[in-house]
Parts: C-alpha cells; structure tokens; sequence
C-alpha cells in the first residue's frame, strides 16, 4: 500500500528568529483585530492571545509588546487591552470564555489562568471563584466536564483542570483528599483514576475510556498524572515507545504525527516532544530530524511556523514549533520552556514560589497564634 | 489551521476573497449580537435559533451558539410538560430539527467537537430517539473515513445505549479490518472488546493479526496490536515458535522492514532470558538500529536492560 507523505523542500533554513518576532507582533497588535483569520476564529480568542504571548514571552519580546499604545493610541497600551478584554470574559459563575459573551468553559478558563500568570495579574481575579467553578465540573467517576451544564467529557479538561489549579497555587487548598471535610474541592485520586481508565492496548491515551490513543490526549494524561505525582502508575516504556513511533521519515526531515499512519504535523513535534520530556525519554526521538522539520515549516516570507512545509503559518504552531525546538535545545535565543504547562519555566518557577510562601505564610501565622 | 497549504493569489482574486470574507464577517457579527441579545432562560426567539443555524452550518466551533440552542431545547422540553394538550410530535419535530442541523455541520465538517457532542446530547433529550438511524450514520461515517476518532466515539456510546452485544462488536470488528488492514482505529476499537478471554479466542486474533502483518508488513497498524496479543499470558511456546520461524521467512522477502525484526524482540524477550536469547536480542537491536535511525535512543536504552 502507497504510504502518503509530505511535500518537503531541499533546503532548510536556519531559525528565522527575528522573523518569526516580526510575525508574532503583527498578529498580537490590536490592529490586527480587523483582519479575517483574527475576527473569524472568535470562538477560540483566549488560546490564541495564550499562544501570542508565550511565544512572544520566550522569544524575549513580551515586554516591550505589552507597553506598546494599543490601537496605535496613547490613551491605553497593548497589555490594558488585553488585560480589559480577559477580565470581560470573566462569567459570573467564576469561569471564562473565549471571547466576550461566549459562555464559559475548562479549555478558554485554562488560558485565561495562564495568561494572568504570564501577565503577573492573578490578583485582578479571584482565584478561589475560579477554583470553585472548576471543581464544579468534576463527575462522579472523576472525569471533567467541559463546561457546568452540558457534560462534554474530555481527558483534555483533566489536565486543563488540574493545571489551572496549580497555576492559582490552589491545587493543594482545593483537594479534597487533604480536605475531606471543605465544602469545594475536587477528588485528585478519582482524577487519576479517571486518565488511567483513558490508557489504551498501545500504552497511549484517549478522549475518554474507550478512545483511539492520540498524542494531543497524551500530553494531557500524562500531564495530570505529572502534576499529581502518578506517573509510576503507568507502563513509561510502553507510552515513550509509541510516542517515539510516531517520528517519520522524510529526506532528511523526520517530523511527528498525532496517531500511526497520519501526516506529520508541528503541533505533535509539541505535544508528543513535552510528553517524552515528562516522561524522561525525549532522546528516543531523533532530534536533528524533528529540528529540520521544524525549520522546514517556517515561512521566510512572513515569519512564522505552519504545521507542514508550504502551508499557511499561524500563531498556534508558531507557538509549538518554537516550544519544541527549544525543548530540543536547538535554540539557544528562546527563553526554557516548561513542557507541563507550556509557559516559560520562570513563570512556573515564580508559581512554586508562591506555593512555598503560601506555605510558609500559613506556617508562620499559625505560630504566631 | 491544518493543511491550509500557502497558495499565490492575484490582486483580484484577493479583492473577491476579501468581499466574501467581510461578507461573512459581517452576518457572524450582527448574527451573534442579535443572539446574545435575546438570549435568555425562559423564552426565546425564533430568528435567533434560525440565525444560529446558519452561523453554526459556517462554522460548528463557535460553542456558546450550541449551548444556546440546548438552552432552546430545553425551554421547549420543559413547555411540552406544561402544555395542557400534550403534543409530542411538536418535541420531537423540534428534536429531529436539532439531529438535521448537526447532520449538515458535520457533512462539512465531520471532526467538530460541538456538532457530535449536540447530536448525543439531544439524542439523551429525545423522546423517541431512533438508535438505529444513529447506527447507520456511525457506519455511514466510518465509511467515510474510518480513521475519525469522533465517529468510534459516538459509536461506543450507541452501542451502550442500545445494548449491542459484544459479539457482533466482535464481528464488526472483524469485518472492518478484513475490509481494511491498515486501519489503526479499527485495531484499537478491536482491543476495547473485551476479546482475548480465553486460549481459542487468542489464538484467534494471533492468525487474524499475522494474516494481516504478513499481507501487509509495511503498514504499522497490525504489529501494534501484534505487540499486545503476545503480551498476553495465554500464548503458548508452540504459537511463538511457529510465530519466530513465520516471521524469518518474511523477512528474507522484506529485508529493509524493522517491524519483523520488532515483532522477534517482543517474542524472544519473554520469559527468563538466557544466554542465547541475550546474545540474539543484542543483535537484533544492533539490526534496528541500522534499519530505524531516527530511534537509536530507544534502542540503545534497550541494551540497556542487558
């Protein structure tokens, strides 16, 4: 049987660094907010400002992106802007949604919470409604829902819940395993129940009990699992072996694909390169492939990276061909990525930080009663 | 965002692409304003539920236009129930109405999330839900492209729901994969079937699974689930070596094929390892990784284990 493949070019180009910059502030300006791709993908705005500032944020052009005026104004900058649209789709029932009036939901909440942190702005919510509106979505069985009404369940909301707790530094104070008694909480052992019920013949990870394994769904368990401390309960060798199987062969490139027998795509170089990385196996993977697929998928024109060589580029696998190439330490100019959370590693430093003051403050006041 | 391969255009075609675009702009935003606007939990308008549909049959991702319509379902169901005169056929038009419009999304769009999930959830609503019908569009679907995870999905649920048996999942199963080796879903849904049970239903599968690795060795999907067969504890000596001496053969005829040489490592790694299948095991890596480069690291940590 012909086995399909991708078009790739002769030559790579070398990381196009200032390029890709170049492209991240056009799609991140407020003026950008009048074109096509932008007013069209409404229904997904939070992750996509998510995706613009991590990338923005790890090729060191954060900083000076937030303070331009918005709107090419003096009244406000880029980052009230932002700040003002996040805090408007903040629900009443403690949750976000994707863009203003959308209703709120795990995934757009999730990206609202990395944001803030990104933005050192986790003071302008309160992280316990937020806390409270996520543990609302845990079912009985342990899995979550996508949002408090319509019971979509999704390993994907697992992790987006589990690590939105961490990120408020509430996963402790929120976990009914330490607090059986505290009226909100959620049931972190039935959570990992849960995603060990998702593992699949191959070692992989699925939708929901039951599903075909997917890399995406991948990082997602093994993120949870990560974050709970329970990745001794599954067979690593197993999952690292199909998670390396799905590197492909291409000329000189060696790209990702989600599931055996798809088409490479950059975002899998992401997901399956942070589950390797959790799992302590990212050198089964051949790094120089994976590095010249990436490369290969970069547009020199514009800037910016798209899922195949020659296909249009677009900020989500900007973000993820950007995140994999500096797990893959082939590019010493990005800011270290942290491969849970996919926020640059000093936020999530600065996050366990505050856990520990958090610890030490409560230490320190109840000695002082 | 995937496969959107970059295309050169014209100064006029982007002026008709830039037309059409606003143009869509334009309905997605008045449409939303005027949604969210009379969006409310007791009542609602039917220009608004007729506006939704259009907007979702463009674009079946836009989730809160699907919540809204649950909202309208449900105002409706709680209607029927203090109506004096009961009207059944007014619900369950409106249910079937609700069925139709996610099966226009998903003929253009047959991965969205938000259409699957509303075709389930409405179909938990239903009052006179038709499973068959339901059984037939999984079927229609797969056909369509069996490897559409959210197709396998919603056939689980079907199958919960209607209370099929294993056994003619076992037989679908079967049939798919006869109809195609190559299917990785197809293998994956087989191994959800609760199917080695027993020493005649492993040997089963092992000749179902060898027929389809020795037919097509280059496809990857059967040496999966080749690996999780012989992991089972039921195997006997006989059937491995029969298995060993089977796949010697296939690889004088595929010499450049890893997965032969894979499947004797999962063969000849079971049990104590002696001296000889140390000695054999060492080779074979050193095999695969001449034939499968871009794994070397796992190979090597292989080794490890000697």
């Amino acid at each position: 049987m012909e086995k399909k493949d991708i078009f790739y070019p002769d030559t790579v180009p070398i990381l196009l660094y200032n390029k890709h910059i170049e492209y991240l502030k056009h799609v991140s300006c407020s003026s950008y907010g009048n074109s096509y791709d932008f007013k069209s993908t409404e229904s997904i705005r939070m992750s996509g400002i998510y995706w613009c500032l991590t990338a923005l944020d790890i090729t060191h052009s954060l900083k000076e992106f937030l303070q331009k005026p918005a709107n090419n104004s003096d009244s406000i900058s880029e980052e009230e802007r932002i700040v003002n649209f996040l805090l408007q789709c903040y629900n009443p029932d403690g949750g976000f949604g994707a863009a203003v009036g959308h209703d709120s939901h795990m995934l757009y909440t999730l990206s609202a919470v990395q944001i803030l942190v990104l933005l050192r702005k986790l003071d302008l919510v309160d992280k316990h409604k937020i806390a409270r509106f996520i543990s609302t979505l845990q079912q009985v069985d342990g899995s979550f829902a996508g949002d408090n009404k319509y019971s979509e369940i999704d390993s994907r909301f697992s992790f987006c819940a589990i690590a939105c707790l961490y990120l408020l530094s509430l996963l402790d104070a929120f976990d009914l395993q330490k607090h059986p008694s505290s009226p909100f909480g959620i049931d972190t052992n039935k959570a990992v129940d849960f995603v060990l019920k998702c593992q699949n013949f191959d070692g992989g990870f699925g939708t929901v009990p039951g599903s075909e394994s997917h890399a995406g769904q991948v990082y997602c368990c093994i993120g949870v699992l990560t974050i709970t401390r329970a990745l001794h309960k599954i067979d690593t060798d197993l999952l690292a072996w199909w998670l390396c199987e799905r590197q492909l062969p291409s000329g000189r490139l060696g790209g990702l694909n989600g599931r055996p027998e798809k088409l490479p795509d950059v975002c899998y170089c992401w997901w399956v390169l942070s589950s390797l990385k959790m799992l302590g196996r990212l050198h089964w993977i051949n790094k120089e492939a994976l590095i010249f697929y990436i490369r290969a998928c970069q547009d020199p024109e514009t800037g910016g990276i798209s899922d195949r060589p020659g296909d249009c580029c677009d900020p989500f696998h900007t973000l993820f061909g950007l995140a994999g190439l500096q797990l893959l330490g082939a590019a010493s100019e990005l800011q270290e990525i942290n491969a849970v959370f996919c926020l640059p590693q000093y936020v999530v430093d600065a996050i366990e930080e505050d856990c520990c003051l958090d610890q030490l403050r409560a230490h320190r006041d109840k000695n002082a009663k | 965002m995937h496969g959107r391969i970059k295309v050169r255009t014209t100064e006029e075609q982007n002026l008709q692409k830039h037309k059409e675009q606003q143009k869509k702009l334009t309905a997605y935003r008045m449409g939303m304003k005027q949604i969210l606007a009379t969006r409310d939990a007791d009542s609602y308008n039917k220009d608004s539920l007729a506006l939704s549909a259009q907007l979702l049959t463009i674009n079946p991702d836009i989730y809160t236009l699907w919540n809204y319509r649950k909202e309208v379902v449900l105002i409706e169901i709680k209607k029927s129930y203090q109506d004096e005169v009961a009207d059944d056929q007014k619900l369950i038009h409106f249910f079937e109405e609700e069925l139709r419009l996610t099966e226009q999304c998903l003929l253009s769009n047959p991965k969205s999330y938000g259409s699957w999930h509303h075709r389930y959830w409405i179909l938990n609503h239903h009052t006179k839900p038709n499973w068959q019908r339901e059984f037939d569009l999984c079927n229609k679907y797969v056909s369509l492209d069996d490897r559409n995870f959210h197709c396998w999905d919603f056939r689980r649920l079907i199958v919960n729901k209607i209370g099929i048996s294993l056994a003619d999942e076992i037989a679908f199963s079967t049939e798919r994969i006869n109809i195609n080796f190559s299917n990785y879903s197809s293998w994956h849904y087989r191994s959800t079937l609760q199917i080695l049970n027993d020493e005649n239903s492993v040997a089963n599968d092992l000749i179902l699974v060898q027929n389809a690795v020795f037919t097509d060795p280059i496809d990857t999907s059967a040496w999966f689930y080749l690996r999780w067969v012989l992991s089972h504890p039921g195997i006997t000596k006989i059937q491995k070596e029969d298995l060993l001496n089977a796949l010697e053969q296939l690889q004088e005829l595929e010499p450049e094929c890893k997965w032969i040489i894979m499947a004797k490592c999962w063969l000849v790694k079971q049990g104590n390892l002696e001296k000889d299948a140390i000695c054999r095991l060492k080779r074979y890596y050193t095999e695969l990784i001449k034939l499968d480069p871009l794994r070397e690291g796992h190979y090597k940590d292989c080794f490890k284990v000697f």
